[in-house]
């Protein structure tokens, strides 16, 4: 039997992907958790073989459920999106996902996955392996990024460079050169732009 | 044709953006100079003015030395000028009062030294003049400045400060145009600025449009689809007591027409995305990278010229497979140049007993594209490496 913790802010399709899953004879469905806060509780608790987690729920997403999980014990994580956002799956796969899937893969699909993915082999999705391809490059450094990243709560450029370490001059003059490459006026816009594109 | 090979770079960017940027950066030396060049010349005047009218050295040395840390000092003003987008609203005197006090300074010893009201007053002048003043409000300090700059002009000339029987009209008069000058230049570079704006935002425009005529296809498309789906679920609840079969039948044809909707949804969702082959090969390594292998990526500067419609699937599979088969430690990539063709590679060390099954069907739909552009594709597997091999005339895109 392989144990399985489901997580879904959408209890419409929480149930019917539950109710579908246990139809399965090799698996259980242990817990069904509508945020990111209740599926690491549970799957602390519970110890399932196999996390099947929502990207888009609210608090923490999927890919931040599984990098609390896969610290934390030997469960094995598959994310599932509706729409992957660019630059996810490489941030899923940093973080220690198993597997990624979209939302419209059919019950029986997303069982063989889980049974790949209990065996200890990794599943990406073809659809969303191209997606990943054709993401759009960042053209920014990774010291311009990383100043985007400082700032990207509103931080004031004194903040970002202590931060950072640099003179608060270095920052300005990398923060220039950033509006300058995306064409954008202020630093706000920038970071909207960044994290769009899943380059922070 | 260089068939230069460099380890692939951490960021590619358009070069048609690049270049315009450096325009951009490039015009605001030509501004930053320009004022400079101005207030050097100023300081130029005034020393050979208070030379001419026989001072002690030490005075001519201090408006000398002085007037060279003042425009020094301007160039911070200057600098915070061109960053002032990050800043936030208003002045930000704490960071200017060094560049404020140095021209003070200056203007101060230098005007009790010469006796002159226009030199102790024209350093403050024009280092207010380039703040960062509301649009405005820095057409009021211009004008005020230079107002105030000719009426001490006079001033001097009446008392007859400095001196008598020399020109004192022109370092005066040179003085007066200065502030008018400076904010010419920078009126100069924030109209560069402003088009430089205008242009990008012309370019996101059209791609808003894009996007919008993409959404009313969607709608009619999915608009379609359901009016399909519904009918199909109509029919399948009246057959269901009659005829079980064909209810089922019919829900089984419900299924299909989501999927064909769903897919239809994501081919004009994707019709407009592609990247360069050098982007997506670059996005290959990111991911395999981050599925924790170790990535050895070697790309031709001119990648942008291979094949993308026969060398884009073919990426997009074999990456694909190496992410999911996994289990290996490292995986290398390469797209390379030889005399008439492209050469692709990707080889990722095999897990024991990893690839058992489905290796090769999702190849096979890149055989038969590979084949259509007439180039070949090798697979080497052994039980230390799986190797991809596959070259492509560097005319495919013609023969198609």
């Amino acid at each position: 039997m392989i144990r399985v913790l489901l997580a879904d802010d959408e209890g419409m399709i929480r149930s019917a992907l539950a109710a579908l899953l246990r139809l399965e004879d090799d698996i259980e469905v242990v817990a069904e958790c509508e945020d990111g806060e209740q599926a690491v509780a549970e799957a602390l608790r519970l110890q399932p073989d196999v996390c099947l987690l929502d990207l888009e729920m609210p608090g923490l997403d999927g890919v931040q459920v599984a990098e609390r999980l896969n610290r934390a014990i030997s469960t094995r994580c598959v994310v599932v999106t509706r729409h992957a956002r660019p630059g996810v799956l490489r941030r899923a796969l940093a973080s220690g996902v198993a597997g990624f899937l979209p939302k419209s893969r059919g019950a029986d699909e997303v069982a063989a996955v889980i049974r790949r993915v209990a065996a200890g082999a990794r599943y990406v999705d073809p659809e969303i392996a191209a997606d990943a391809l054709s993401d759009e490059r960042s053209p920014l450094t990774d010291r311009e990024l990383d100043v985007l990243r400082a700032g990207r709560r509103g931080e004031t450029t004194g903040q970002i460079a202590r931060a950072l370490a640099l003179a608060p001059g270095t920052v300005r003059n990398h923060i220039s050169v950033i509006l300058g490459k995306l064409h954008v006026g202020t630093r706000q816009q920038a970071v909207l732009i960044a994290e769009e594109r899943g380059w922070i | 044709m260089s068939s230069r090979i460099e380890p692939l770079a951490p960021a590619v960017s358009s070069p048609g953006a690049v270049s315009l940027t450096r325009g951009v950066t490039a015009t605001w030396w030509y501004t930053l100079t320009a004022v400079l060049f101005i207030e050097v010349m100023l300081i130029g005047a005034w020393v050979g003015f208070v030379a001419a009218m026989d001072f002690r050295v030490t005075i001519v040395l201090v408006v000398a030395v002085g007037g060279l840390l003042w425009c020094a000092s301007t160039l911070l003003l200057l600098f915070d000028y061109r960053h002032r987008i990050d800043a936030g609203p208003g002045v930000p005197w704490r960071r200017l009062a060094v560049p404020l006090v140095v021209a003070v300074a200056f203007g101060g010893v230098a005007g009790v030294l010469t006796g002159s009201w226009q030199l102790a007053v024209m350093p403050l002048a024009q280092s207010l003049v380039l703040l960062n003043w509301p649009r405005g409000v820095r057409f009021r300090v211009v004008v005020a400045a230079t107002l105030l700059l000719v009426a001490l002009a006079f001033v001097d000339s009446a008392t007859d400060a400095p001196g008598m029987g020399i020109p004192t009209w022109l370092p005066g008069a040179y003085a007066a145009l200065l502030p008018g000058m400076t904010v010419s230049s920078l009126w100069f570079w924030d109209v560069m600025v402003t088009l430089d704006r205008a242009r990008a935002s012309e370019s996101r425009l059209a791609a808003t449009q894009e996007r919008l005529r993409v959404a009313t296809d969607v709608h009619d498309l999915q608009g379609h689809h359901l009016q399909v789906i519904a009918l199909q679920l109509e029919l399948a609840e009246r057959l269901l007591p009659r005829d079980a079969d064909a209810g089922m039948e019919q829900l089984r044809a419900a299924r299909v027409s989501v999927d064909e909707a769903r897919q239809g949804t994501r081919d004009l969702a994707t019709r407009f995305r592609s990247v360069p082959l050098s982007d997506e090969l670059a996005n290959a390594r990111d991911l395999l990278r981050a599925a924790g292998l170790e990535v050895e990526a070697m790309i031709d500067p001119d990648a942008a010229a291979a094949p993308a419609s026969a060398l884009g699937p073919v990426i997009r599979e074999t990456t694909t497979n190496v992410l999911r088969h996994g289990g290996g430690r490292r995986a290398r990539l390469a797209l390379t140049r030889t005399a008439d063709a492209w050469r692709y590679e990707i080889a990722n060390d095999t897990a024991q007993g990893a690839r058992v099954g489905d290796d090769g069907s999702g190849l096979e739909g890149v055989r038969r594209r590979i084949d259509d552009a007439r180039g070949t594709l090798e697979v080497h597997a052994d039980e230390e490496e799986f190797v991809v091999v596959v070259t492509v005339p560097s005319n495919a895109e013609e023969v198609r």
